[in-house]
């Protein structure tokens, strides 16, 4: 193991500052507890929690995902217990987690991302939110919300005025134009951005003759989405001034890095923790090599440094804090 | 105070029952091994042996391993825990897609880490004498432990097991040579009974209960078949997995809420329907026929 202590790691959104850059994202490392026999959760930055919706949800039928040449599609459908029973059962459990724990809302409706973010918000174990607007599993009239500027300025202002913690708006690769939801949402008043959630997939059985998913269509996560995944980081950088949670086919140090140079503050690790849950810890590892390597002993140095023309924001608050 | 010394049997009933079974299972581990052997044992089938001498004694008959595929590009591969004594556990697969040949690419003396074992794993300590166990391609994987835990127990033990073809029917001859009387069928007849072996099943007399792992169109049809018969079946469940931990709810099967696997489920959906979704990686993969609902 590398020595941590030398260097500064950490990483910010908005009021929260995270020891280390690394996340475990939504959906992909349960509360954290279902790994801790494996890693050390404290050499985590952060978890994201699995959403979690106003009413309980079943979600969609097997097959939920389908292993692809360099990835997979999933398409959970937002399975959980609701908001009540989640309050009264789950989140007094999260304080024992040895990482920051973030809560990550869903819904179908502005009023329904109110309510949960509101609830969810005014306990003590979550510290942050993120508004999950970007889910490509879920049926509802019209798009996600992700999808246009209008409809995420609306929820995220909705959030907004509940909660003073940390906000992030998730947002979807499935656009024309990333840039432009990305202000919308900044302007509503989101702290930070975690960019992206999945790409639209499907898959079929040829003997079959039928899409292999219960749910017909999925998100692909994992290497094949990396590239989509950087170029929405770089664009979003460039667009606002807020922190980013880059995510997307990050399994190991240069493929983070690659995140922080294009304008990530922090990076999000999902599906690469299926092929070993210690992904996270290795690419701290990985980042702290390079730091050595690379003569830089503070991450947010390097935050955007490859995003030519783009005003560092991490560096003029960190330099005036 | 009850004690175990004062009723075994009975004791691990109500243990059972009081525990959620995500917590009666044992704590897993990430484990490190080493290969020891490997060897096609027909083709496209291999069988890999890896020195694991703590996961030997934690492995209980259904347990499963998640094998991490060195180089970590893909997600790691359920395989159930086919052999475990001393200090060998052993994996059986078929070459199914990229990520078994991967593990099937690997040699005797590399490095393969493994988390587990995992799973609830089927109980052999109910009090029947005559089970049928019921097995079809892949799922013999995962029923020599617990054939072999019944035998110990002095139990009859009748292996129905059916494959595609004759060179399918892969280890029948180690089944018998443990003790279990071989009842085989395959699709094209080239060996045994010919049909699926459920038809198998149901012209024999029927046995006090059955243990079955396999694709899940048979699982279905062991499942009606005891039902009908009211002897109590266990069904070790295939999913597509993605962490096989508990953390990604990918892997789920409809089941009643009220059952014994689904200890602390919140209802399920808004309309208070008694059907929970439940993860085959911690609540099984072995389910009891009647809690189930697909
Ligand atoms: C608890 C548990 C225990 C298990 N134990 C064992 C075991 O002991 N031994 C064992 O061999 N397996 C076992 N399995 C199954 C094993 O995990 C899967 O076979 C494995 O994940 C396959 O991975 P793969 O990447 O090699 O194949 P995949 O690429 O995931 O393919 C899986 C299957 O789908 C088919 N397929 C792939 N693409 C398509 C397509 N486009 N159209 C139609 N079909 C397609 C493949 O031919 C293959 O049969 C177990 C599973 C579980 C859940
Ligand atoms: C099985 C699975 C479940 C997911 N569930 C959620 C979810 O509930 N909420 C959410 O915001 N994102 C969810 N995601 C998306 C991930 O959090 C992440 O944004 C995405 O997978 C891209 O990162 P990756 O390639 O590292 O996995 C899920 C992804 C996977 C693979
Ligand atoms: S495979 Fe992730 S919850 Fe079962």
């Amino acid at each position: 193991m590398v020595e941590l202590s030398k260097f500064d790691l950490s990483a910010r959104i908005g009021s929260l500052v995270l020891p280390y850059p690394t996340v475990a994202l939504s959906g992909c490392y349960g509360s954290g507890a279902e790994f801790a026999p494996y890693v050390d959760l404290s050499r985590l930055g952060a978890v994201v929690l699995k959403s979690v919706t106003r009413r309980p949800r079943m979600g969609n039928s097997t097959p939920r995902i389908v292993h692809t040449p360099a990835g997979m599609l999933n398409a959970i459908g937002l399975q959980n217990p609701g908001i009540e029973w989640y309050l009264q059962h789950d989140v007094a459990k999260f304080a024992q987690t040895p990482c920051a724990t973030i809560g990550s809302v869903a819904g179908f409706s502005v009023d329904d991302y109110a309510y949960v973010c509101e609830r969810l918000a005014a306990r003590s174990e979550i510290a942050a939110i993120e508004l999950n607007i970007s889910c490509p599993n879920v049926a509802h009239e019209g798009e996600t919300f992700a999808c246009d500027p209008e409809l995420t300025a609306r929820v995220v202002r909705a959030a907004r005025a509940t909660t003073d913690k940390p906000l992030i708006a998730k947002l979807s690769p499935n656009v024309t134009d990333i840039a432009t939801i990305a202000r919308s949402a900044v302007a509503a008043g989101a702290d930070a951005l975690a960019v992206v959630n999945t790409v639209r997939g499907m898959a079929i059985d040829i003997y079959q003759r039928k899409p292999r998913l219960g749910n017909v269509t999925g998100g692909l996560s994992g290497a094949a989405i990396r590239p989509i995944a950087l170029l929405a980081v770089y664009e979003v950088a460039r667009a606002v001034s807020v922190p980013i949670v880059g995510q997307g086919g990050i399994a190991t140090a240069s493929d983070a890095l690659e995140f922080i140079l294009a304008g990530a503050s922090a990076v999000g690790v999902g599906t690469a923790n299926f092929a070993d849950p210690r992904a996270p810890m290795g690419i701290l590892d990985g980042i702290v090599e390079y730091m050595t390597q690379q003569n830089v002993r503070r991450l947010r140095d390097l935050v955007g440094t490859a995003n030519t023309g783009f005003a560092n924001i991490n560096q003029i608050e960190g330099d005036e804090g | 105070m009850r004690r175990f010394s004062d009723n075994p049997e009975s004791f691990f009933k109500i243990w059972r029952k009081s525990l959620p079974v995500a917590l009666a299972s044992p704590i897993s581990a990430l484990v490190p091994t080493r290969i020891l052997d490997r060897s096609e044992v027909a083709r496209d089938v291999i069988l890999l042996g890896v020195e694991a001498p703590e996961l030997v004694k934690r492995v209980r008959p259904g347990h499963f391993a998640m094998a991490l595929l060195p180089g970590g590009q893909a997600a790691g591969v359920a395989l159930g825990i086919y052999e475990a004594r001393g200090e060998r556990c052993s994996l059986l697969f078929f070459l199914a897609g990229d990520r078994t040949r991967r593990l099937g690419a690997l040699r005797v003396g590399d490095r393969l880490d493994l988390v587990a074992p995992l799973g609830n794993g089927f109980d052999c300590e109910g009090a029947e004498r005559d089970v049928a166990i019921v097995a079809g391609g892949v799922g013999i994987a995962s029923v020599l432990l617990p054939a072999q835990a019944l035998l110990a127990r002095g139990a009859r033990v009748r292996l129905f097991y059916g494959a595609r073809t004759a060179e399918r029917l892969v280890e029948a001859e180690r089944f018998a040579a443990e003790g279990c009387e071989l009842l085989l069928a395959t699709d094209d007849g080239s060996r045994g009974y010919n049909g699926v072996v459920t038809e198998l099943l149901a012209r024999e007399d029927a046995a006090e209960a059955v243990f079955a792992c396999g694709p899940t169109p048979m699982l279905r049809a062991v499942s009606a078949y005891a039902q009908e018969r009211n002897i109590p079946a266990q069904l070790s469940l295939e999913e597509a997995f993605g962490c096989g931990v508990g953390g990604c709810w990918g892997c789920v099967v409809p089941i009643v809420r009220t059952s014994a696997q689904a200890p602390s489920f919140p209802p399920s959906d808004a309309d208070g329907s008694d059907v929970v979704h439940a993860r085959v990686c911690v609540e099984g993969p072995v389910f009891r026929a009647r809690e189930l609902r697909w």
